[in-house]
């Protein structure tokens, strides 16, 4: 059974008074249990597009989408997904360690669990000694960094993250991608999104590659190696696609 | 209820820590002050005018609360997506928003208590100067007034949600739930003016069907005004708190359901 499966999927826009930009086109792809799953496309491919229909913040125009399952419709499947928004943002008055047992409650732990689980986060993303500080009060990599705690205060058995690495320094990118082996490691599967293609053939068991909202290309990276670069083979998925649409 | 409560609870943190509640209770002390110093100046009736002016001043600054705080926790939230780490939960479109009307109820339940509390000194002050005459007063009436204040803002609360589930700008929100309280505060008297024809005016009957629109579509804010009552110490009829209460009740239900029917079709993108 695919762990998440697109099956089909169309998202269409509306931009203005009768305009539309369709940002996923019949778009398909299961990602299987257990493996590391890497989403690349150039800027405005449709990759968060996708990841957030795979949340139900928006909704398909057509096609549907699953998560071990369960239409992403269906409140209790999230209790199985960690989510890390791009850019993400919170609650400025707030700090980690509050918005870290707001989500272990709204994900049904019990205090002590988020207590253990708020420290052992913490640490792993170097903010334990920042943690009674506002967010308000965050450097931007920094509250990068307490976006993938609370993605993974609950323990989720998906864990989908759009463009981790994005504003992280490269320590905080080498953590990342230690964090995602080490998830792995714990048989979970990890579905993201990312324009840094360094390491990607390291980290990533296959990877798809999105343009103009559809599918160009999946690598199985066990079957199949690379003859030219990561990033020439990209710019020619690219290419190949006829250039981005605007 | 884990998923509302925990909505809520996140939602009155946020909103208590916020700066802006400081502000809006130096705004309230000032005011305390001034009415102990301006009934002063009063040589009768010291202590309906404080008592006037002391339920007037929890009012306002509940008022402020909601508007400047209460409308900001949804508009940021929409905004700057920070319902994204709210919704990526398991808590669907409608605890969501139920969980943030509560949010914004406690929030409006705290200035309510700190502030009612508080105001209790401007009166005992006024009480003290007006003393060699028997004061028609009852601390009973007064905290029934105070608690119909925060009746009456959690009704505002529900507004403020509703207009939240169908925009995401915080300044249309805020105006909308503005102009929704000022014609609130005067659909009863309008249309009593109009139904009692002492004045033996003319009105066209598209008007006062209009007024009778509004009189069911606006919460009636002037019913939750005890002011006078609490003034003169005239006693309340029990029946009137009785079915302001459920008026209250009634109108919050209505609003969270269409709230929360709007709100299930939003997206986020
Ligand atoms: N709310 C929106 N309204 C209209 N168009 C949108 C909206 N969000 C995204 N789009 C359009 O949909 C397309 C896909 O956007 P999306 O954010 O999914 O791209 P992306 O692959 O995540 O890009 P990036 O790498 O820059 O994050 C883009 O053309 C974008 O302009
Ligand atoms: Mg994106």
């Amino acid at each position: 059974m695919a762990v998440i499966s697109f099956d089909k999927l169309t998202k269409t826009y509306k931009t203005g008074f009768r305009k539309k930009k369709t940002a996923l086109k019949d778009f398909s792809l299961d990602i299987r249990e257990g493996e590391v799953f890497g989403f690349l496309g150039p800027n405005g491919a449709g990759k968060s597009t996708a990841i957030k229909i795979l949340l139900n913040l928006i909704f398909p125009t057509a096609g549907k989408a699953e998560i071990l399952g369960s239409d992403v419709g269906e409140k209790e499947i999230r209790r199985s997904v960690g989510y890390l928004p791009e850019n993400p943002y919170f609650y400025d008055y707030l700090n980690p360690v509050e918005l870290l047992s707001f989500a272990g409650r709204a994900s049904n732990m019990d205090s002590l669990k988020i207590r253990e689980k708020t420290e052992s986060l913490l640490n792993t993303v170097g903010l334990w000694n920042e943690r009674k500080r506002a967010i308000r009060s965050y450097s931007k990599g920094m509250v990068q960094r307490v976006g993938l705690a609370l993605a993974l205060i609950h323990d989720p058995k998906v864990v989908i993250l759009d463009e981790p690495m994005t504003g992280l320094d490269p320590i905080g990118r080498k953590q990342v991608i230690d964090l995602i082996l080490k998830l792995k490691s714990e048989g979970k599967t990890i579905f993201f999104s990312s324009h840094i293609l360094e390491d990607i053939e390291r980290i990533c068991d296959r990877i798809g590659m999105l343009v103009n909202g559809q599918l160009r290309r999946v690598i199985d990276f066990k079957k199949e190696k690379l003859i030219k670069s990561l990033e020439d083979t990209f710019i020619e998925e690219v290419e190949k696609a006829g250039g981005l649409q605007q | 209820m884990n998923a509302v409560w925990s909505v809520a609870l996140i939602t009155f943190k946020e909103g208590i820590k916020n700066r802006v509640i400081f502000g809006i209770f130096i705004i309230a002390l000032l005011l305390f002050a001034a009415t102990t110093t301006v009934t002063t100046l009063f040589m009768r009736d010291i202590v309906k005018v404080a008592v006037d002016l002391s339920l007037s001043t929890v009012s306002f600054a509940g008022l402020l609360t909601l508007l400047f705080i209460g409308v900001n926790l949804f508009g940021k939230d929409l905004d700057k997506r920070t319902i994204y780490m709210v919704i990526s939960r398991p808590i669907s479109r409608s605890e969501y928003l139920i969980g943030k009307f509560i949010g914004i109820v406690l929030l409006a339940l705290s200035v309510v208590v700190f502030l009612g509390l508080l105001s209790i000194v401007p009166v005992i002050m006024s009480k003290r100067f007006y003393y060699y005459t028997e004061a028609k007063f009852d601390w009973w009436i007064y905290f029934i007034a105070v608690i119909y204040i925060f009746i009456k803002l959690a009704v505002v609360s529900s507004i403020i949600t509703l207009f939240a589930s169908f925009t995401s700008n915080s300044f249309i929100a805020l105006v909308l739930s503005l102009v929704a309280y000022i014609i609130g505060q005067s659909t009863e008297s309008v249309r009593e003016l109009l139904v009692s024809q002492v004045e033996k005016i003319e009105v066209s009957p598209i008007l006062s069907y209009m007024v009778e629109i509004a009189y069911y579509v606006f919460p009636n804010i002037s019913a939750f005004d005890l002011k006078t009552q609490a003034a003169h110490g005239l006693s309340i009829n029990p029946s009137y708190i009785i079915w302001t209460a459920l008026y209250a009740v009634f109108y919050m239900t209505i609003a969270l359901a269409i709230g929360t029917l709007a709100f299930r079709r939003r997206e986020f993108p």
